[in-house]
């Protein structure tokens, strides 16, 4: 068996390079039968996002993989090879796997941890299955790709916290009031990053109670939309204590909301919780706030630092999800090894020729003729290799099936068969 | 008092501690689930230790500072596991491992049979003792809770997320939970020292005003009180209301402490 991959990705090719050999999705199943048609290739999948393309097979031994594979894409995508030729990569065996591994993992991943990855091999995976280029071998890998991927993010931190400032906005809420269920919001201002996370934060669970804009039909708008109600922007002061969660972004050149406003907030609310994201530039909220017991205020800037350092936490996490993956790709490689086809066959001859000997020895043929026991022998000869005949056409088929494994795996449990 | 029973508690008690250093050492919880098991067999052992003791006595082993110590450890270990039960807080285990680790130490160390004075046979004795323990441990719950709130409000007013922040609960769920110690506390120890007072002033006349302990369990009952008050009239919470958690914690150590200054509290009969 030779399991091969050659791809190129945002590590090793620019934009322009990807986009030509990206595969549309309706390309794809004729790409595989063209695939599939060329000599020597036994099972095959192709991953195209983005980010990516790659073609993942299971070869003949002693074929060229990397010719065989970048003469696939230049014909399928027509372009010329040259092209492309420096900016891919090719893994085999065992890199091939942990390669795949690492993909569905999102260890590859332009931004470490994403989960839409996952999602997309699964679908690549489907799109093959279902056009019938996965075999047992690439099934394996791939449905325990699956595993991995799942295994790595729940004892992982790589998908932990957040790392685009709207989410990280509502990571910090939940950090202060736990659950933001029936919490309130005030959007000040309407801007496309300061609706992004307030419906994030919405979407959490918050309730938005007030917006308010300079333009006053927008607030009116988003209110709506949200289910809140539209304040005139003079009017504002007067409805912040109301809100547990201040979201603002005007354009105004000077602080709106001041320390001596928070601290009449506070009174009115009973010291409960405030915090206020201010993601405009000029800043609208006095940084003196922030001074202000039960009071948080967060800047443009310290949301990027906060995301600067969830990305630092990935990266240390991913470390983990390395050691996981490697651990996996020998699991999964000594299961490959355990029920290759060959030795199978070979095994099963042995142990039903075995059987039939120690059956003859115990028949005590002693009293037959010779030429009845060699009858008898030739009987029992026969029988055996017709058995052995209906299994061997069975079992040839076996690495073009997606369950082929498991039925290797049947057939060694069933006959004894020793790994 | 030291029964075998009492020391395999503290074996499995040792193991919480570990787990407790180690995520300190690692920055990173390691084997929580083994850690919450072996602290929860501590937690059967010693209950079977503090049965067998108080059956051997014929009496409710409260009657020295050994055997107080025990079944203050002991309450305290049921309060982090109800808490656990509710919140699934599991970084206050780092906090609340050591502490049970090191009262149940102290117990199972100090093996002199106390002598038993008179006073200490008084039937109401137990239940002040008892109950003044509960308070306590309820106290240093809320202290707990209150050193937790200081950190991870730290992290979230600096804008630099540390380990701790990633690792420790939401402010909202710290506050409330100190809160809910001190509310279940308050009754315990108000009780504990009005049945201290009674049976005190029935034992040796008008002197009991003068122990130091008596002063000191009135500052404490009173800081205890400003805290459930503060927070409901004054909506004193978060910030102050850990710090004055933490004051009372103070407060409770040195009450705790006068137990060898008082003649009446030294539990030895004088």
């Amino acid at each position: 068996m030779q399991l091969s991959l050659i791809g190129l990705s945002h590590h090793t090719a620019p934009v322009e390079v990807r986009e030509r050999l990206h595969f549309p999705e309706k390309d794809i199943p004729p790409a595989l039968h063209a695939l599939r048609e060329r000599p020597g290739v036994g099972e095959a999948l192709i991953f195209s996002t983005c980010n990516r393309v790659e073609v993942l097979a299971r070869l003949e031994d002693g074929l060229e993989a990397l010719p065989l594979l970048a003469d696939f894409l230049a014909t399928t995508r027509r372009v010329a090879p040259e092209s492309f030729q420096s900016y891919l990569y090719h893994h085999s065996q065992r890199e091939a796997v942990r390669h795949v591994f690492r993909v569905a993992a999102s260890l590859d991943s332009m931004i470490l941890g994403e989960p839409q990855v996952l999602g997309q091999v699964k679908a690549a995976y489907a799109t093959a299955r279902a056009v019938g280029t996965i075999g047992s071998v690439l099934d394996e890998v791939l449905t325990h790709a699956f595993a991995v991927a799942k295994k790595v993010r729940a004892e992982t931190g790589i998908a932990g916290s957040a790392v685009s400032v709207s989410y990280a906005a509502v990571e910090l809420a939940k950090k202060i009031f736990g659950n933001l269920e029936g919490r309130n919001v005030f959007v000040i201002g309407a801007g496309k990053m300061s609706e992004l996370a307030a419906r994030h934060l919405l979407r959490s669970g918050a309730q938005a109670i007030f917006v308010t804009n300079r333009t006053y039909a927008r607030a009116q708008e988003l209110a709506t939309q949200w289910g809140g109600r539209a304040i005139q922007f003079d009017d504002l002061l007067a409805h912040v204590a109301q809100a547990d969660i201040i979201l603002s972004s005007t354009g105004c050149p000077h602080y709106i909301i001041k320390k001596e406003h928070g601290v009449r907030f506070l009174a009115e609310r009973k010291n409960r919780p405030m915090f206020f994201i201010d993601i405009a530039v000029p800043r609208d909220i006095d940084p003196e706030l922030n001074t202000l017991d039960n009071v948080f205020v967060y800047d443009i800037d310290d949301l990027e630092q906060v995301v600067a350092a969830n990305r630092r936490v990935r990266q240390q996490e991913a470390v983990r999800a390395e050691e996981i993956v490697e651990r996996e790709v020998d699991r999964l490689l000594g299961r490959l090894k355990r029920l290759e086809l060959t030795p199978t066959i070979v095994a099963l001859q042995d142990k039903l020729h075995a059987l039939r000997q120690q059956e003859l020895e115990r028949a005590r043929l002693g009293t037959l003729t010779p030429e009845q026991r060699a009858a008898v022998e030739e009987m029992s000869r026969a029988l055996v290799n017709k058995i052995l005949h209906l299994q061997l056409t069975q079992l040839k088929r076996l690495p073009q099936e997606p369950d082929g494994l498991k039925f290797i795996e049947f057939i060694r449990r069933t006959f004894q068969l020793k790994d | 008092m030291s029964s075998l029973w009492l020391w395999v508690a503290l074996g499995f008690y040792s193991l919480g501690l570990a787990h407790a250093l180690l995520t300190v050492a690692r920055r990173r919880q390691a084997w929580f689930r083994s850690a919450l098991l072996a602290f929860g067999l501590g937690f059967i052992f010693h209950f079977v230790a503090l049965v067998e003791h108080g059956l051997a006595l014929g009496r409710f082993p409260v009657t020295n500072i050994s055997e107080a110590t025990s079944l203050f450890a002991f309450l305290l270990t049921l309060g982090f596991l109800v808490v656990y039960w509710a919140y699934k807080m599991t970084p206050l285990s780092v906090f609340a491992f050591p502490v049970v680790f090191v009262m149940t130490l102290a117990s199972a160390l100090s093996q002199r049979p106390a002598p038993v004075s008179p006073l200490v046979k008084a039937s109401w004795v137990p239940v002040h003792v008892s109950f003044a323990l509960v308070g306590y441990a309820a106290l240093i719950l809320a202290c707990l809770a209150g050193v937790m709130y200081l950190i991870q409000e730290r992290e979230l007013k600096r804008h630099q997320p540390h380990a701790f922040y990633y690792r420790l609960p939401p402010l909202d769920t710290i506050d409330r939970l100190g809160a809910r110690a001190l509310t279940v506390g308050f009754p315990f120890i108000t009780l504990g020292i009005l049945i201290g007072m009674w049976g005190a002033a029935g034992a040796w006349g008008p002197d009991w005003i003068r122990d130091p302990k008596v002063t000191l369990s009135f500052v404490l009952w009173f800081i205890y009180l400003l805290l459930v008050l503060s927070r409901v009239s004054a909506g004193w919470r978060g910030r102050r209301a850990a710090v004055l958690a933490i004051l009372g914690m103070v407060m409770a150590l040195a009450s705790w402490s006068a137990n060898y200054l008082s003649a009446h509290h030294a539990f030895l009969g004088h």
